[in-house]
């Protein structure tokens, strides 16, 4: 068997633009599937994000390497029977547009079932394609607003904090990865094709491993609130100065034995006011003392984390920015961050993706395209188009390309 | 009835707290049969609140629909139990630190002589290879090493961290993928494989920007935590307004429309905000602008019709209560609820994966300690009565009604 990747052989046409689904497809680009993304004329929007190099955008390439690109004018009936015709012998179709586009331009589920009733279709959206608020267009900020998840970040007494990263987009790209995956195994296992709506709110509220149960279950009692560097309902959990470096501290588990005598507090280990994580948390103050004056006599950051992790097993670890995590031995180590050759951009570093798979352990060596770079190669090829026929769309319009 | 997409596969569990549980969760939801292996003493996630009777919210949230058994892995018997579960079965996940389950004889190398069409998955906090990997590890650890935490909170003030285990959860669904791709390649005639998901790759992946923009302009662009607004473009950000936050985008051709419904046209024509520079540039007088219009509106849900009304990306900063009741949960049914014989009622989120084939979640009870160890000893490794009530005595086994 010469299987370049798992999903070999599996095709797909993408629709989508930004992160989340062009997330979704990357991973599958990697995972060895054939990928056909469709643009409009212009260009995904995040052509034109930054860093911008020789016209080209590094935002662009890192999440849209190992597609094939099509660029055409989706009004037009010609650009939808080109589609058509590509969804007919595909196994998945892609999108993330607000909710009603894809069927204004003849390409929702109700059409596309009929098209290629085995296909596999994944609609990502901000809310969902149901309920009062899908129409509406979003963005990450929007899902984590809606979703609870911004409002329990930041400190108590001041403005929820903007996360800076799109961890709602790519998480949700993950989840429809995993989901389109578990459709194709359907279909190979005798069932037919189906429609997947998932949404950047279900992604991030599904993140509240604690909150929904807890505010339900106490009867409203206990409603979780944002409470900055400590967590609100155990302890000790939370951000620690040591030095000029924050560090993260969690002992939660039986780890909570080592720190009480790390602090010289053996007598808190049987004391019923310290007796499990949310007892502990009503006498918070008391321990956050005790850690911040060990950690002050420590007064280096990596000794601390040293002591704590290496010598006591207890979970810490110093708060890193972005530059540092990318020199860590670690992630150097792990190879966490991948180094593309774009032939514009030329080298351009991005996250890696985190599945790891011990039959295909070297990532395929993808390239981002250009705008509509394959039209006349997919056409032709997979369509049977003339050079003719292909040269006339490019003339109406209806297809064209751009080297960006 | 259709069988379910997983139905007819056996996982076997060895995961505790939030990652490995959400992973093998969605397995059980797609019909897989998993069987959950705990220390005698129960997992971590049993202490978690809420309480009713002993037995844990937290713990019923992450683990419905698993059986589970209640063993001692440290003992030859236990291990030989759990040698013949995965003789017989599709999948193993669990979520140690590396090298606890070679200490067990269940890591890899033994596993793959065992069972050569196995899939095995461990989820760790740094990954099974490299210097930080035999460290202990949670969600705002690995986020601490993946750069998030440094890029949350107020400029110059302690970091803050979301307090929402997005790190375990989304791992879980990562790992979930790939588990299923696994099986999708062993279907197609591939063999098993092993499969190593790390929360601090998962979380670093979520930079959807700053990596690249820190390398491609050779450090004069690195990310930096700016509090409620962002730090680069305006207005991007959290703003008041009355006595609740909304958060606002209006970059780009959402500018046209804030600029109206603010009645600040005269803003739209100003040369300084022509372009997403010069509005980064002047973001102070931006956001200023912002929240004094916010501040005469004085009502986030009036605020936010009027936004939308002018294609504003906008929307008010919910509370856990607020999610739970709004019309859009609802709708969605967002919020699902789950029947605990023990429990009671008890409200958790909804996994995000939706089918149109299967479009009811199933109805899923999370097991006690041990609940199903004579059931699965004797149906699926022939084990006699007398056998397991040794096992019992000796201590190998267990069960409690929690």
């Amino acid at each position: 068997m010469t299987r370049k990747h798992v999903l070999d052989g599996v095709k797909v046409i993408d629709f989508s633009h930004y992160v989340a689904g062009p997330h979704c497809t990357r991973l599958m680009a990697e995972a060895g599937a054939d990928v056909i993304k469709i643009e409009a004329l212009h260009g995904d929007s995040s052509r034109h994000l930054p860093v911008m190099k020789n016209d080209r955008s590094g935002y662009y390439i890192q999440h849209n390497r190992g597609k094939r690109c099509l660029g055409l004018d989706l009004r037009t009936q010609e650009a939808q029977d080109i589609c058509h015709s590509l969804i007919k012998d595909a196994d998945v179709v892609i999108e993330n547009f607000t909710p009603g586009v894809m069927a204004k331009y003849n390409m929702d589920w109700a059409a596309l079932s009929k098209v290629n009733p085995d296909l596999v279709m994944c609609s990502i959206s901000c809310l969902g394609q149901e309920g009062p608020l899908a129409r509406f267009p979003g963005f990450d900020y929007i899902g984590q607003a809606y979703s609870g998840v911004m409002g329990m970040t930041g400190q108590a007494d001041g403005p929820p904090a903007l996360s800076g990263m799109a961890f709602g987009d790519i998480s949700t790209g993950a989840h429809a990865y995993g989901a389109i995956v578990s459709a194709l195994f359907h279909k190979a296992n005798g069932g037919g094709g189906q429609y997947l709506d998932m949404s950047l709110l279900d992604c991030l509220f599904s993140y509240h491993e604690m909150n929904v149960q807890v505010y339900d279950a106490s009867g409203g009692a206990l409603v979780p609130k944002r409470s900055g560097h400590q967590h609100s309902f155990v302890a000790p959990l939370g951000l620690f100065k040591c030095g000029d470096r924050y560090l993260i501290i969690v002992a939660i588990g039986p780890q909570w034995v080592n720190l009480c005598k790390l602090l010289g507090k053996e007598e808190w280990i049987d004391d019923p006011r310290f007796a499990d994580p949310v007892i502990r948390n009503e006498n918070r103050d008391e321990i956050s003392e005790a850690i911040e004056g060990w950690l002050a006599t420590i007064g280096d950051p990596d000794k601390a984390v040293k002591i704590l992790v290496e010598d006591n097993h207890v979970p810490a670890a110093p708060v890193l920015d972005v530059p540092e995590v990318m020199e860590h031995p670690h992630m150097v180590q792990r190879g966490i961050v991948q180094t593309i050759d774009d032939p514009k951009f030329g080298k351009v570093k991005i996250p890696a993706s985190p599945m790891r798979f011990s039959e295909f352990p070297e990532p395929l060596n993808l390239q981002a395209s250009g705008i509509g770079e394959h039209n006349a190669q997919i056409l032709m090829d997979q369509l049977g188009y003339s050079a003719e026929k292909v040269a006339e769309l490019t003339g109406a319009g209806v297809i064209g390309s751009k080297d960006t | 009835m259709t069988q379910r997409m997983l139905e007819g596969f056996k996982v076997i569990d060895f995961t505790h707290v939030v990652a490995g549980p959400h992973c093998t969760k969605i397995l059980a939801e797609h019909g897989a049969e998993v069987i959950k292996i705990e220390p005698l003493g129960g997992e971590l996630a049993r202490m978690l609140p809420m309480h009713r009777e002993e037995r844990s919210g937290y713990f019923i949230q992450h683990n419905v629909g698993k059986k589970t058994m209640a063993m001692d892995i440290s003992t030859k018997e236990g291990q030989d139990i759990c040698h013949g579960l995965i003789k017989q079965a599709d999948v193993v996940v669990e979520n140690f630190s590396p090298g606890v389950m070679k200490q067990h004889n269940l890591d890899w190398e033994t596993l793959k002589e065992i069972n050569p069409d196995l899939i095995m998955c461990s989820i760790s906090c740094f990954g099974q290879t490299g210097p930080l990997s035999h460290l202990p590890g949670y969600d705002w650890i690995g986020q601490s090493y993946a750069g998030i935490i440094d890029l949350t909170g107020e400029a110059g003030r302690t970091p803050v961290f979301g307090e929402y285990a997005f790190g375990d959860v989304s791992t879980g669904a990562h790992a979930y993928g790939a588990i299923v791709t696994a099986l999708m390649h062993r279907l197609r005639g591939g063999k098993g494989q092993y499969i190593d998901i790390s929360l601090v790759e998962v979380l670093f992946s979520y930079h959807e920007m700053n990596v690249q923009v820190c390398t491609s302009s050779k450090g004069q662009m690195v990310a930096k935590r700016s509090g409620a607004h962002h730090g680069m473009l305006a207005p991007v950000g959290i703003y008041k307004c009355g006595e609740r936050f909304v958060f606002l985008l209006g970059v780009n051709h959402q500018w046209a429309g804030l600029t109206k419904a603010m009645g600040r046209e005269d803003m739209l024509k100003d040369p300084r905000f022509s372009d997403l520079i010069g509005m980064g540039q002047h973001k102070d007088e931006i956001n200023a602008a912002v929240e004094e219009w916010l501040e005469s509106v004085g009502d986030a849900d009036k605020a936010v019709a009027i936004l939308q009304e002018h294609g504003v990306p906008c929307a008010p900063i919910l509370t856990i209560p607020e999610v739970i009741e709004h019309p859009h949960s609802k709708a969605r049914g967002t919020v699902r609820t789950v029947n605990d014989a023990i429990f009671g009622e008890v409200q958790i989120p909804r996994t995000p994966l939706r089918f149109s084939e299967f479009p009811e979640p199933p109805d899923l009870r999370a097991g006690t300690l041990g609940q199903h160890n004579h059931e699965i000893l004797r149906e699926q490794l022939n084990y006699s009565e007398q056998q397991i009530a040794n096992l019992e005595t000796q201590g190998i086994i267990g069960s409690k009604n929690i």
